[in-house]
């Protein structure tokens, strides 16, 4: 049957448009009941025997949450104590069109197989009886949001009604008074969502997650206005057209919670910092958010202050609000008129995500209001409401804002879920992987809906397309244990005696269609992350370890012989006894990249150096037993050779086919000025550096050697790689500027590894299309769009290199954490005002060794900026001395474990320590390279 | 205009049926055909109307949009008359045939209906010299079998009465500058006083008589007709004489007066059945082109 949705809409032009939609309605939507014998429906999602252990609701039931319900209490929705759950359309879109995080969220929800949520698409069923239809049309004088509740008390009647007769009740939960009042007028048992999450027997914990409703923030609250009103969006727009407001993006400072900055985005590429100070300019904007400022009159600009504040007044109440911190700021501040200030006036958009962090429990027994302290210090601590905040103590918790009344100290917030106690792996894994936005959910039914089915093999179709390479000798050379295997190689020699290199890439984009929800989830993602013992895959496992990954054995169009390591190929080719196809080709290809790398050297590339380390993990703790550098041997740099190449060639021939969208890498070269600490680093070994190009930056640092130091020039190499810039990825029609500085190419691009970065997927497709093997789709050739998935591939490889750190640096505690104290021979790196920064070459481990304290009256320290030496009591640090510290781990602070380092070498009375008895176990470090 | 051919004996002997006022259908000179009206037909425009009158079929759709008033009446808003003569009428319409109907059509409507006395044009003015309501009223010719003006006069009239304008205000920012802001409830709309819209009786002189709601045969007995637009208190508001022949003075007296009795009659029916329909609501079968 049909009928018409009409609504009055305003143009763009600034008329006013009629738009009638239709609407149909149809009689086979089913109820989704297990119980029901009256719809003809062939799988039923929600159970007869619909039981919670519930005070409130003894007698099988279903819940149908309203839209207010969804938006706000979404966290204990998603518990899988909650189980079959009406989700009626009219919430769904009304979800939807308000916020689309939520929207996702309720749609995995749905999607879930076990938390059995249904979906009744009560907007479109007619049901035999005219009387009883969920579809109803807006009446006179009805508010949008009113037709809505009432259809959703329709739909709720409809349902007490319908399942009557099957014994099963139907509950509404609203948490709006006048919604209730209604339904219980029309007699549906219906109930405030509170009320019910707090009878629930089953699981008290779920009252902490709920959200504070709006009277409940009343109570918390004093009437003391604290900050000023935010202004409305609509003159907050009209202010920013007219220029009387800034809209930028808020970065709250992390050593001062009474500072921050604003980036504010001007005209093309200028953007230009308001400097914000004090509780009330800053005025309950928090890290992330999307601002209005205005500019304080010139005469009240201040410098940033160097002073560290840190909000740690235990329970520090609204009315006692740091008055006196914010005066030491001032006067430090007052000293010189500087950077353009401002104070927030409005909030354009909030950048809210549940924050991970720890609770402070109040002082006051019985208490429940606790204020939590999050992992990252630029977020403002948040005041939640709990009752079990003693268990909660001594766990990583996961919080999420729900406002910032304007006079309220904190803003409020409720408790989302715990991951577990600080310090254990587990734990502190999905904190960095949280605190790094890194996406490592499990991937959703929707996504894994595009996978191939299994078994896969290939089709003849397949096989007429493709090239049958597997009567040759390819083998992959990959670090051991690797299984995501994305490249291979193989090298013969031809008739008229040219080796002919073969590299093999997966073709993944094979399997990953554009703009299907798989390839959105792996655009989103943007590359696999690796943590220490741990991968986050961009793209299923089944792609990832399986189908795209070239393992030997395996049915493919190339057929690998061998699957090596770094280690086993190199003991091929050095061992001469073997005379094999695969030896032979190794041997073809070593030879070949040694030329290679000769020829880029040449070019200029850089040769630069970073230690990485590798942790020996217990097989059944999973705990890190021992640490080491990680050594390169001649095939890495082979199989990086090809890669490069490959790499290389790709990015030409995109290029030269799509000059205007071609997805390409650059390395900018450093401003000079990055190079200073280098320079004087290496002048006070009377050494000299040139960095006028990258050739001459590569040929000083190769002659760079100071007798009897032989680490020196590993040092150097580590202090160059410092003072480069990112390379980042971008598209070729926005930008002019291709050079790779570091590799010393004109063009580059990323190719090589599709199974893990999903800029290889985009260069696959172009490639593809290049070649006219596959075909192309809009957004692969709109420059605009290539440009902002480059943006988000370039914040998802910085953010996992983060991670990435972070984990490696984890792991380092746990590893120091078994080992107690240790003494270990190191050197200065750089040199502070008030600490050297040292390195242990043994375990890459940078710390830094402070000289002044805060409790007692420290040593004289004499700060040389040209050197840089410090001066400590008689003795001077350098860049590049050899020193000894005793490294141990400093877990007084459980949010913020550290590598705490003291010296023991050279004795300077009053600051070294004395070294530990125990002598480490420890052999000489290896430092020739 | 859609014609049929009639022979000298079939016109002798309508001319003499109208001459004693039995006319051939069994009509007095003064009698319309069977007329249906039904308001609300098409849902995409703000009024609408569908007429048959006889197996004429007329389709009037009214859009309301916002424009610019016309420099010399700042405080005023305006109409603007379509008609499409839709092949379906008759094949002489097909391609460009209609066109030139179509724009005579529209022309006349133009002076009947776009005036201040016949509409409250003032009342579609929104700020003046800078936005009114401007009515688009398109008018579809579905079947011609005589009498298009009547037919599209009830239909234009019956469409203005069903005519819902949604409610508007201006808002004006800071800097001056206004902007149109629409009520969020589809039910706050602004309605039209019909009242003095008026409907158009054509009269044909056939004869020494004349004749209202002349068919296609008696139209081709006719030399020239009258058109008359008349409100519902009689007033004449526009006449025009169409067709070849000549008429003389005596007789546009007599046809004026006539007219003005007809559409007098005529006035008060409608008026009655659109309010009757109007309090139907939404609860009214709808009828359609089908039914």
């Amino acid at each position: 049957m049909l009928k018409s949705k009409t609504f009055v809409k305003k143009t763009r032009a600034g008329g006013v448009m009629k738009i009638v939609r239709e609407h149909y309605l149809r009689d086979d939507i089913w109820c989704g009941s297990e119980a029901c014998r009256e719809c003809k429906q062939e799988s039923t999602v929600l159970q007869a025997e619909a039981c919670i252990e519930s005070n409130l609701c003894p007698y099988p039931h279903y819940v149908v949450p309203d839209t207010n319900v969804v938006l706000h209490q979404i966290d204990v929705l998603e518990d899988p104590v909650i189980r079959n759950v009406i989700i009626l359309q009219t919430v769904l879109q009304e979800v939807r069109h308000r916020s689309a995080p939520v929207y996702k969220r309720l749609k995995d929800m749905i999607q879930a197989k076990e938390k059995l949520v249904y979906t009744f698409t009560n907007e479109h069923h007619r049901y035999k009886d005219i009387n009883w239809e969920t579809y109803i049309e807006r009446e006179q004088g009805e508010s949008a949001n009113d037709r809505n509740d009432r259809a959703i008390r329709v739909a709720v009647k409809w349902y007490s009604q319908h399942l009557k007769a099957d014994g099963l009740k139907v509950v509404l939960l609203t948490d709006d008074q006048g919604n209730k009042e209604k339904a219980e007028e029309s007699s549906l048992v219906v109930y405030k969502f509170d009320e019910y999450v707090k009878n629930l027997t089953a699981n008290p914990e779920l009252v902490d997650r709920l959200a504070l409703s709006k009277d409940d923030k009343a109570e918390i609250i004093s009437s003391k206005v604290l900050f000023p009103e935010h202004l409305p969006l609509s003159k907050i727009q009209s202010g920013i057209k007219s220029g009387t407001f800034l809209q930028g993006t808020f970065k709250a400072s992390r050593d001062n919670y009474l500072e921050a900055t604003v980036f504010v985005q001007g005209e093309g590429e200028e953007s230009t910092e308001v400097l914000i100070q004090g509780l009330q300019n800053l005025n309950r904007a928090v890290h992330q958010d999307v601002v209005a400022v205005q500019l304080l009159p010139r005469n009240q600009w201040v410098l940033p202050s160097s002073v560290v504040l840190q909000d740690d007044g235990a329970a520090k109440d609204d009315d006692v609000d740091g008055d006196e911190e914010e005066k030491a700021l001032r006067i430090s501040a007052a000293e010189a008129a500087g950077k353009p200030t401002g104070k927030i006036v409005g909030i354009i958009k909030r950048n809210w995500r549940p924050f991970c962090g720890m609770l402070n429990v109040s002082q006051i027994k019985e208490s429940t209001r606790h204020l939590f302290t999050p992992a990252d210090r630029r977020i403002p601590r948040i005041r939640i409401e709990t009752r079990q905040a003693s268990t909660l103590v001594g766990q990583r918790i996961m919080v999420a804002i729900d406002g910032w009344p304007k006079n309220s100290r904190y803003p409020n917030g409720h408790f989302v879920r715990s991951l577990g106690s600080a310090g254990e792996k587990g734990t502190e894994e999905a904190v960095l992987l949280l605190e790094h936005d890194v996406p490592h959910q499990a991937f959703s039914q929707n996504v894994l809906s595009f996978l191939p089915k299994m078994p896969w093999g290939i089709t003849p179709e397949d096989m007429i397309k493709r090239q049958d390479l597997r009567h040759l000798t390819v083998c992959s050379v990959d670090p051991p244990g690797c299984t995501d295997i994305d490249d291979a190689l193989h090298c013969r020699e031809l008739e008229n005696g040219n080796l002919e290199v073969g590299v093999h890439i997966a073709d993944v984009s094979h399997f990953i269609r554009p703009g299907n929800a798989l390839d959105k989830e792996a655009a989103n993602r943007g590359t696999t992350v690796y943590l220490c013992g741990k991968r986050i895959d961009m793209v299923p496992e089944l792609l990832s370890s399986n189908l795209c990954s070239l393992r030997s054995n395996v049915e493919s169009v190339i057929g690998l012989k061998a699957s090596l390591t770094y280690a086993e190929a190199q003991m091929r080719i050095d061992d001469t006894n073997k005379k094999d196809d695969i030896t032979e080709s190794l041997r073809g290809l070593n030879k070949l990249a040694k030329i290679l790398k000769r020829k880029r050297i040449e070019n200029g590339a850089l040769t630069l150096s970073s230690l990485e380390v590798r942790f020996h993990i217990d097989s059944e703790t999973h705990d890190p037993i021992d640490l080491q550098t990680k050594e390169l041997m001649e095939t890495n740099s082979m199989v990086e050779e090809f890669m490069l190449l490959a790499n290389i060639s790709v990015a030409q021939k995109i290029y030269d086919e799509f000059p205007d969208c071609a997805l390409l890498r650059k390395h900018p070269a450093p401003p000079p000025s990055n190079y200073d600490i280098l320079l004087k680093a290496a002048k006070s070994k009377n050494v000299e550096i040139h960095t006028d190009s990258a050739k001459a930056l590569a040929d000083s640092l190769d002659v760079a050697k100071v007798d009897g130091f032989s680490y020196f020039n590993t040092l150097l190499r580590i202090l160059a790689t410092r003072c480069m810039m990112q390379a980042v990825y971008f598209c070729s029609g926005m930008d002019s500027d291709f050079h790779h500085y570091g590799l010393a190419s004109p063009i580059y691009t990323h190719f090589t590894s599709p199974i893990r970065r999903y800029a290889d997927i985009i260069v696959h497709r172009l490639l593809a299309v290049a070649i006219g093997a596959d075909i192309t789709y809009p957004d692969l050739m709109d420059k605009h769009k290539q440009s902002a998935l480059c943006n988000n591939l370039n914040y998802r490889h910085k953010m996992s290199q983060y991670a990435q750190r972070a984990s490696v640096a984890f792991h380092t505690q746990l590893f120091f954490k078994s080992r107690g104290i240790l003494n270990e021979e190191g050197f200065v790196l750089f040199v502070r005002k008030n600490a050297i920064i040292v390195l242990i070459p043994k375990f890459g481990l940078e710390g830094t060794v402070f000289f002044d304290s805060k409790d007692k009256a420290g040593p004289s320290l004499v700060f040389d900026e040209e050197g840089p030496t410090l001066k400590v009591e008689q003795t001077t640090f350098h860049i590049f001395d050899k020193v000894k510290v005793t490294i141990s781990l400093d877990d007084s602070n459980i949010q913020h474990q550290k590598i705490r380092m003291a010296l023991t070498e050279p004795v300077i009375p009053g600051v070294s320590v004395a070294a530990p008895d125990v002598e480490p176990q420890a052999k000489k470090p290896k430092v020739d390279r | 205009m859609a014609t049929v051919k009639v022979s000298e004996a079939e016109k002798v002997y309508i001319l003499h049926g109208i001459r004693d006022d039995l006319r051939v259908d069994g009509r007095s000179c003064e009698d319309y055909r069977h007329m249906e009206v039904e308001t609300d037909v098409v849902s995409n425009t703000d009024g609408s109307a569908r007429v048959s009158l006889g197996h004429t079929a007329v389709l009037v759709g009214v859009k309301a949009e916002i424009g610019k008033p016309r420099p010399l009446v700042p405080d005023e808003g305006y109409l603007e008359f379509f008609v499409d003569c839709s092949a379906n009428a008759t094949p002489e319409f097909e391609g460009r045939g209609g066109e030139e109907l179509g724009i005579e059509l529209s022309n006349t409507l133009y002076r009947v209906f776009n005036n201040k006395n016949s509409v409250d044009l003032k009342g579609l003015c929104i700020s003046a010299g800078e936005h009114c309501w401007v009515l688009y009223v398109d008018v579809l010719l579905l079947q011609c079998d005589g009498n298009l003006y009547d037919a599209i006069s009830v239909a234009i009239k019956a469409a203005l009465f069903n005519t819902k304008i949604p409610r508007v205000h201006m808002s004006s920012d800071d800097e001056g500058g206004k902007e149109v802001e629409l009520s969020d409830d589809p039910f706050d709309c602004v309605r039209l006083s019909v009242e003095n819209v008026p409907c158009i009786v054509t009269l044909c002189k056939v004869g020494h008589r004349h004749v209202v709601d002349a068919t296609l045969q008696e139209k081709a007995c006719s030399v020239a007709s009258l058109i008359i637009a008349v409100t519902h208190r009689g007033t004449v508001t526009c006449v025009k004489k169409v067709g070849g022949g000549s008429l003389d003075p005596e007789s546009i007296f007599e046809m004026t007066e006539a007219g003005k009795r007809v559409g007098k009659a005529l006035h008060a029916p409608l008026m009655k059945l659109l309010q009757q329909e109007e309090s139907l609501g939404k609860k009214r079968e709808k009828v359609g082109f089908l039914g």
